[in-house]
């Protein structure tokens, strides 16, 4: 039987995309940076004079007539890089308070298609052997707790990424889990594509993509 | 309300949305049930032991306790509360409101958003179009194939079957990439109003095509691996899955589906076959998921060439009281909303994660742990939806 699943393998060949190396081959227009001008009536404050605000935006299209999604993928945040993660880095994912999407997206960033294991961003089951921390959700009472145990237990250098409107900005939901100034790299989209996310973690361990 | 009526304990018994009972024909006021409590047994020499809420090895936060004598697992007790959100609602239009109810559950937000429009719907008297109809009925039936896809993968998950694994995260994804291009959002986020919902059915016949030729293939290869259904048989038994709904009740035998007795949505000209199974176990539930993912790509097909949406605008300024329920891809899924002048006042939903919670505790007696993860994915409980209350 094993051989049955090896031969399936082989025959189904290669299907992974060159990205981040090369341009995602089937990028989603929602969530994907939006440009234009006008409209006042974002849910979520994510238009405010005039500039749309990548962390705020749910993609909820009702700004469209003036706001149009371009499919360009790169609506992260790095700010802080940490270099000696560019051999491999292991992510801790904790759901604070999430409907669900940010999760399986988060997933889909090791599918054949985006195998993240190739630039050897791997996911662990404890914080302990953890680089960085994926959070992704609202603030609840309930994880506040796990969150902050989860935190204390990675060893250093740590980095902390906030994946998804929610839990960067609250997104339409309520109250992100950490204060802004404790996120590392912030990642948006409700939820963000696995094209974003992969890109932003690459980037976080200071890879250029040159 | 057209379809439902207060007072009225008729039609299979589906479950308690907050503190209403829902029945197929009919609502009831009142209460239910109880929860069980987590009581001291360290006198006869059992011990609980706490796995969660946040683990790497479960996809969403979840405390699940267990008590055992050593090996045996005589006692579970499931809590989602630990990541239970609380949702203002109540006091938004009945538009804004649903931008919170599409992300109860973002992997069912089709489900999600569709009973709670359809409950709107009901409550101001708005009648759909043949095309926004039917474009619902295939965005549900698109969300139940990946929802089933996902299960299975993770079902591949604890039995290290790397190869199937991987080739149903390439269908799912392949998924994902369709409901974008059909839908707009790769989770149907914004793809429904009030009043209305419309598909680009450009890429959807040949992709559900070469979809479920697929699917076949893994599914055929993961039937002739005795690992994987040594795994799978006698796993998580329910024995006559009396509480149960959705496909673990059919997995039971139960040919029950909110797409057979639900007036909220019409399936008449969808002609599809509802999958059962007898053994009630995690290989049952297996095998009644990847039965529908062949007949949901059948139904998209059969209709996917429907009549067009024809962009009506609606009044959504009106009031009363609306129900709804449709069958989300781990079963029925209810709304019902109370609307005045266009706001939301009073809203209640039940889902099958909350239903179904109870019994996989109770399939979960005289396992191991090592058969958790299997049984525990096998029902595709979401948290999400189970942990969620509305403000
Ligand atoms: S799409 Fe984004 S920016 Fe536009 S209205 Fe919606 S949330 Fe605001
Ligand atoms: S950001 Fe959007 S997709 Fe992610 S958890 Fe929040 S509501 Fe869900």
């Amino acid at each position: 039987m094993s051989s049955f699943w090896f031969f399936e393998g082989l025959r189904k060949g290669r299907k992974t995309e060159k990205f981040p190396r090369a341009p995602p081959e089937s990028p989603p227009l929602r969530p994907s940076r939006m440009k234009g001008e006008g409209f006042h009536e974002c849910p979520t404050d994510a238009i405010a004079e005039g500039e749309w605000v990548q962390e705020k935006c749910i993609f909820c299209r009702r700004c469209e007539e003036q706001f149009k999604p371009t499919g360009e993928q790169d609506i992260f945040d790095v700010k802080r890089t940490e270099k000696i993660l560019m051999r491999s880095i292991h992510l801790y994912r904790l759901d604070s308070g999430s409907c669900g999407a940010c999760n399986t997206e988060f997933s889909a960033i090791f599918d054949p298609q985006y195998d993240a294991h190739r630039l050897r961003i791997f996911e662990t089951n404890t914080p302990r052997h953890a680089d960085a921390i994926v959070i992704m959700g609202i603030a609840t009472d309930g994880m506040k707790e796990a969150l902050d145990r989860a935190y204390e237990a990675m060893p250093e250098p740590k980095l902390v990424i906030a994946l998804g409107a929610c839990a960067v900005s609250g997104g339409v939901l309520g109250d992100a889990p950490l204060d802004r100034d404790m996120y590392d790299v912030e990642i948006a989209g409700c939820p963000p594509s696995p094209y974003t996310i992969l890109e932003a973690i690459d980037r976080a361990r200071g890879d250029s993509h040159d | 309300m057209k379809h439902y009526k207060f007072g009225e304990a008729r039609g299979r018994y589906i479950g308690p949305a907050g503190d209403i009972q829902v029945y197929s024909e009919g609502l009831v006021r009142g209460e239910s049930g109880f929860r069980k409590e987590r009581h001291d047994h360290e006198h006869d020499g059992q011990l609980w032991f706490d796995y969660g809420p946040s683990t790497g090895g479960m996809l969403e936060s979840v405390g699940i306790s267990f008590l055992t004598p050593g090996e045996l697992i005589s006692e579970t007790l499931v809590d989602p509360s630990f990541k239970k959100r609380t949702l203002v609602v109540k006091g938004k239009s009945v538009e804004d409101a649903l931008l919170t109810v599409e992300r109860i559950n973002g992997f069912h937000a089709a489900s999600h958003s569709i009973a709670y429009c359809s409950a709107v719907e009901d409550a101001l008297g708005i009648n759909t179009d043949a095309g926004t109809r039917s474009s619902r009925i295939v965005m549900l039936e698109m969300e139940r194939v990946r929802s089933h896809l996902e299960v299975i993968k993770r079902l591949c998950e604890p039995a290290g079957f790397g190869v199937p694994h991987s080739q149903i995260g390439y269908i799912r994804e392949r998924m994902s990439r369709l409901i974008s291009s059909v839908s707009g959002h790769r989770y149907f986020f914004s793809a429904n109003s009030i009043g209305s919902a419309a598909i680009d059915s450009k890429n959807l016949l040949g992709e559900t095509e070469a979809i479920g030729a697929e699917f076949a293939r893994v599914y055929d290869g993961l039937l002739q691996s005795k690992i994987f259904l040594n795994r799978l048989q006698n796993n998580g038994r329910n024995e006559d899955g009396q509480h149960l709904i959705g496909p673990a009740a059919r997995a039971c035998n139960r040919r029950i589906d909110a797409r057979l007795d639900s007036p909220s949505m019409d399936y008449s000209g969808a002609e599809f076959e509802v999958p059962v199974a007898e053994e009630g176990d995690s290989f049952a539930r297996f095998a009644v998921r990847s039965g529908e993912i062949m007949q949901s790509l059948s139904i998209i097909r059969n209709i996917a060439e429907g009549p067009e949406e024809e962009g009506r605008e609606h009044d959504t300024g009106g009031s009363g009281e609306g129900a709804a329920r449709v069958e989300s891809p781990q079963g029925d899924l209810f709304y019902y909303v109370n609307v005045r002048d266009g706001i939301l006042e009073d809203i209640r939903m039940l889902s099958p994660s909350m239903v179904n919670i109870s019994s996989f505790e109770a399939s979960m007696k005289g396992n191991i742990f090592t058969d958790f993860h299997f049984n525990w994915e096998s029902y595709g409980i979401w948290i999400s939806e189970a942990g969620v209350e509305f403000a």
